[in-house]
């Protein structure tokens, strides 16, 4: 997919992929929402993986801590969730604070 | 290292590092600058992958990412570059100065292969990554320093 580069980090968000459409059942597949996810890993410490859940989101303290203790001790968490634009939006911005962020969508 | 930066009331930061640390973010942030748009895989953790299930969507993810993340990066280490010497920074500034040392602990981490208990106590003199575990350790020192200043101006409350 060598798409021009522009405004939008998302290609094609809206046009679903060609096996679905020939398949007829695109609302389904395109409608669930992507989740994005973060992955505990060995150089992020805790303190700043909290600051960062806290600065980038929004969250509270505690909600900051809660995902970060999940990211540690369970290896993942999903942090925020929507359409593709949006999650591919949040990824990238987690990708600019050097965390190891990932998304995927929701399986039905 | 206790309090090396101070929030003022009107919200800037002066921070009081030894000079050597600023010297040392600009020397190691030149480096990183050299090696940004290099293929090595020190720097993965810096790029990393977006869809670990689509290859195609993730390359079309790494079209627009790959050269926004750089140039933020650059400007990072371009801030770092220009206020080294300043003892006052703004909140911007030292976000900057932030990014810039979690992102030379990315690259050096990657590089050694760190592991989640090497907290610096039983660095082996006579390895040939002394060195660089040593910079590593620093450099986590100071990120805590300028995480805690930065985290005394983050709103208070926010979603639960």
């Amino acid at each position: 997919m060598f798409t021009p580069i522009g405004t939008s980090l998302v290609a094609d968000p809206i046009l679903p992929d060609a096996a679905q459409e020939a398949e007829g059942d695109t609302l389904v597949a395109t409608d669930l929402p992507w989740m994005v996810i973060v992955w505990n890993d060995p150089i992020n410490t805790t303190f700043y993986v909290t600051f960062v859940f806290q600065k980038l989101f929004g969250f509270s303290k505690k909600k900051a801590e809660r995902l970060m203790l999940d990211v540690h001790e369970k290896g993942r968490a999903v942090v925020s969730s929507g359409d593709r634009t949006e999650a591919e939006a949040d990824v990238h911005k987690l990708h600019g604070a050097g965390l190891w962020a990932t998304m995927e969508q929701q399986s039905s | 290292m206790s309090s090396m930066i101070r929030r003022r009331r009107d919200g800037t930061f002066i921070q009081a590092f030894h000079s050597g640390i600023s010297t040392l973010l600009v020397d190691l942030g030149d480096q990183l600058d050299d090696m940004l748009d290099s293929d090595t895989p020190e720097l993965r953790r810096l790029f990393p992958t977006a869809y670990t299930d689509d290859e195609e969507k993730d390359a079309g993810y790494q079209i627009l990412a790959r050269s926004s993340l750089t140039d933020q990066r650059r400007a990072a280490i371009e801030t770092v570059r220009r206020t080294a010497e300043n003892e006052v920074l703004t909140e911007d500034e030292l976000t900057d100065w932030m990014a810039l040392t979690n992102d030379l602990r990315l690259v050096l981490g990657t590089r050694l292969d760190v592991s989640e208990d090497d907290d610096g106590s039983e660095i082996d003199p006579t390895s040939p990554e002394a060195n660089l575990m040593e910079i590593y350790h620093v450099l986590g020192a100071v990120l805590h320093e300028i995480v805690a200043a930065l985290s005394s101006a983050l709103p208070r409350g926010g979603t639960d």
